[in-house]
């Protein structure tokens, strides 16, 4: 049976090509190089037009004028102002627009200025002169009302950077459904609370941390107290666990090393662990934040929970380093 | 001393009965019965309706066991621990040359100079609770106090009223931290028979004010003796007893704390007597309905309390002080009740004294209290505003001194703190240079 006719089937086969909603990026633009036909000369001159034996600008002739009398004229390199030109010229002064006119008389009026801008323009025209730039001194007063920052600029002088990176880390840390100004009212009660405690006393079974300064100088630096209490017991690796690299499986675990700001979050971690278990003595707004400075106490006195963690951690570390050699997680 | 004597039930307290305990146990067995009540099976509780149907297992949420470990804290240890006023910390620094605050100090070569508090004049102010929790004082060796420009005024003007023997009434009004108990109804309060319009004793308050008196001012109130034929007091005194030992009978004796504390004030406003003292904390307070009802459960305005009726006499010269003496009144910005009565005279005040025109009351407004502005008629008023950069820069260098402050004080951390605060208020600076923000 033979196929049945469609007209319709015909126009199938067209494929139906929209216009392309992105055009692009490459204009069509024809460069305007011109072609040479054969025939045409190699050096053509230029068409004859009406424009074509016109006065030279304004600043150009007062340039020309000035090479005959001998006097200095205006700089044809760069573009004159209308300002400049008027002053030559008379009777376009007259005939200039009423905005012009007035710049004229302010600039008049303008001469007579202060002198700390006389100063200051005396200095940038000395500077321009090539006076020595590094001269401080010339530096100082150079139309700087302030003076300039001394370089480089200290860590702390952008406006997101401005606390200790430490306190801005535990202040993020202890921080609670967004609340930022709470966090920052317990950061300041913690370190108030470590400046007035008495001095720890440390314990000779738990080092602190090489090249933390006197017990008995920590409560006057309450930023440093904090630092050296979380970096005493930041742990420096985690334990991964790798699936499916052992065998059978069990999970290979493998020591991971960490970056300084992730041991002392690990380290806050615990601590805030600690304080979470621990009773209030008092009552009222500053309770967390006591209890918190209190554990930080117990760390730097070696009495916290938070060293064996990590030595816990440390220990098996040690064990689990020996699987480092295992082939599979050198592919990783 | 209370007698020992119970004169609710008039027993005597003897051995036989403190010694001999009551024998609870034997009065909940039955005296006639042979057998022991004890004995019997318990009762058996029905089981409830949800428990009881067969084949449900209820969904129950095991509740976390809080383990508690250590003494918890004593009824109120809690409190005393919040309210504790740390005066000292040993880690700080001792400052090098602090001069001691006195009399015969020249008050204006030191502005801007930081001052340490003598000894027994922080026990008298820590007795008259002057330290407040949230000052900052546990923050440095030993409480010191920098002096401005407007402490130099405050101090010739006491001294003048000294000398001339006239009362100087202030207000002293500024900003929230550049510096109520009495009528928020947490201190027990009782009508006083025959007064009209009624007013309402606060016998304890009383009592604890008069023991603070004693406290603060022991010296001198030991060398004053009264005179008990001018008064008639409720109970019975002895002859030329001391003023001391006046007070601490009231304080020992609510009841008669409020007689007794009238007696005091005739007492030390009497002829040949030293200048007092009068200062009140927290002006907005007192300047509205208390939270006091009368029976009839109708508010009761702070004027008729008779503690603030007393400071309000005496602040608007209805009594007056024969010796000289002070009566200062500090407003307050933080969290405090708005009056719009105490806030036109305050305006008004301060513009007679800088010799402007006067602003007008509002017409339209209705929570004006005539008896709050009739209060105000006669005081001055000192505004305060921010440290001038010398006296910022002198507080700056006692707490770079003391090892509270880490940083270098010279011209440019000195503006740079001023200017962050306001344009130098004290409490702006220290929060931003000592706390966090805080």
């Amino acid at each position: 049976m033979p196929p049945r006719l469609n007209l319709l089937g015909a126009t199938r086969s067209l494929a139906i090509r929209p216009r392309p909603s992105i055009v692009s990026r490459q204009t069509r633009v024809f460069q305007a190089v011109s072609r040479r036909g054969f025939a045409d000369e190699k050096d053509p001159k230029p068409a004859a037009g009406p424009n074509q034996d016109v006065l030279p600008h304004v600043s150009e002739e007062a340039g020309d004028m000035s090479k005959i009398t001998g006097e200095t004229g205006p700089d044809v390199g760069q573009g004159t102002p209308v300002q400049e030109i008027l002053e030559r010229d008379e009777e376009g002064k007259s005939k200039a627009p009423e905005v012009i006119k007035e710049q004229i008389n302010d600039k008049k009026a303008a001469e007579d200025t202060t002198f700390d801008n006389l100063l200051a323009l005396g200095q940038m025209q000395n500077a321009a002169d090539g006076l020595q730039l590094d001269d401080p001194a010339v530096l100082e007063g150079l139309g700087h009302k302030f003076g300039l920052p001394q370089l480089p600029l200290p860590s702390n002088n952008n406006l997101k950077h401005r606390y200790d990176p430490v306190v801005s880390q535990v202040t993020n840390l202890l921080m609670k459904h967004g609340k930022k100004g709470v966090a920052q009212r317990n950061m300041s009660y913690i370190l108030n609370h470590l400046r007035t405690a008495p001095p720890p006393v440390p314990n000779p079974a738990r080092p602190l941390v090489p090249g933390s300064p006197l017990p008995s100088r920590l409560p006057l630096d309450p930023i440093q107290y904090l630092t050296v209490a979380i970096d005493s017991i930041s742990p420096l690796v985690r334990i991964k666990s790798l699936k499916g690299v052992a065998g059978g499986g069990a999970a290979l675990p493998i020591p991971v090393p960490l970056t300084v700001k992730q041991r002392r979050r690990q380290a806050v971690q615990w601590i805030l662990d600690a304080t979470s278990k621990k009773q209030s003595r008092g009552s009222g707004k500053s309770q967390f934040a006591q209890r918190f400075a209190e554990e930080l106490i117990s760390v730097v006195e070696g009495r916290s929970g938070a060293w064996d963690r990590r030595g816990m951690i440390h220990k098996s570390a040690t064990s689990a380093r020996a699987n480092l050699n295992n082939r599979a997680v050198k592919r990783f | 001393m209370a007698s020992s004597t119970c004169w609710k039930c008039l027993s005597r307290p003897s051995g036989r009965l403190t010694t001999t305990p009551i024998p609870t146990a034997s009065i909940s067995s039955a005296p006639f019965s042979t057998t022991a009540r004890f004995l019997a099976m318990p009762k058996q509780t029905k089981p409830s309706a949800r428990t009881a149907t067969k084949g449900s297992k209820s969904f129950a949420m095991k509740k976390k066991v809080v383990v508690k470990s250590g003494k918890p804290p004593m009824p109120g240890e809690r409190k005393a621990m919040r309210k504790r006023i740390v005066l000292s910390n040993t880690n700080a620094l001792q400052v090098e040359g602090l001069e001691d605050l006195s009399k015969d100090m020249d008050m204006a070569a030191h502005t801007g100079k930081v001052v340490g508090i003598p000894g027994d004049v922080v026990d008298s102010l820590r007795a008259a609770e002057a330290f407040k929790v949230s000052q900052g004082w546990g923050m440095f060796r030993r409480p010191a106090l920098l002096i401005r420009e407007e402490s130099v005024k405050i101090t010739e003007s006491l001294k003048r009223s000294e000398e001339e023997k006239k009362e100087l009434l202030l207000v002293v009004d500024g900003e929230r931290g550049t510096a109520q108990e009495l009528t928020n109804a947490v201190t027990e309060y009782s009508p006083i028979p025959k007064t009209t319009p009624t007013l309402y004793s606060q016998n304890t308050y009383t009592a604890n004010w008069l023991s603070q008196i004693l406290k603060s001012n022991n010296a001198i109130l030991q060398s004053i003796e009264m005179d008990p034929k001018r008064h008639n007091l409720p109970i019975p005194i002895r002859e030329n007893i001391t003023l001391a030992r006046l007070c601490e009978l009231g304080a020992r004796d609510p009841d008669v704390s409020w007689p007794i504390f009238q007696v005091f004030w005739s007492e030390i406003t009497a002829e040949g007597r030293p200048p007092v003292l009068m200062a009140l904390d927290g002006l907005n307070h007192v300047m509205h309905n208390s939270l006091y009802r009368t029976a009839d459960f109708k508010e009761i305005h702070s004027h008729d309390l008779v503690i603030v009726k007393h400071f309000m006499e005496c602040l608007s010269r209805v009594k007056t002080f024969p010796n000289g003496g002070a009566i200062l009144a500090a407003t307050s910005r933080s969290h405090a009740p708005a009056s719009k009565s105490m806030e036109l005279m305050i305006r008004q005040t301060l513009d007679q004294q800088n010799g402007d025109k006067k602003v007008e009351r509002d017409p339209f407004e209705r929570k004006y209290d005539p008896r709050a502005e009739e209060s105000l008629k006669q005081a001055a008023v000192m505004r305060l505003s921010g440290l001038t950069k010398h006296e910022a820069r002198g507080l700056m260098e006692y707490w770079a001194q003391s090892g509270v402050l880490r940083q270098a004080v010279d011209e440019r951390s000195v503006t740079e703190k001023w200017a962050l605060a306001g344009n130098g208020i004290v409490g702006e600076i220290g929060r931003g240079a000592l706390r966090m923000r805080i």
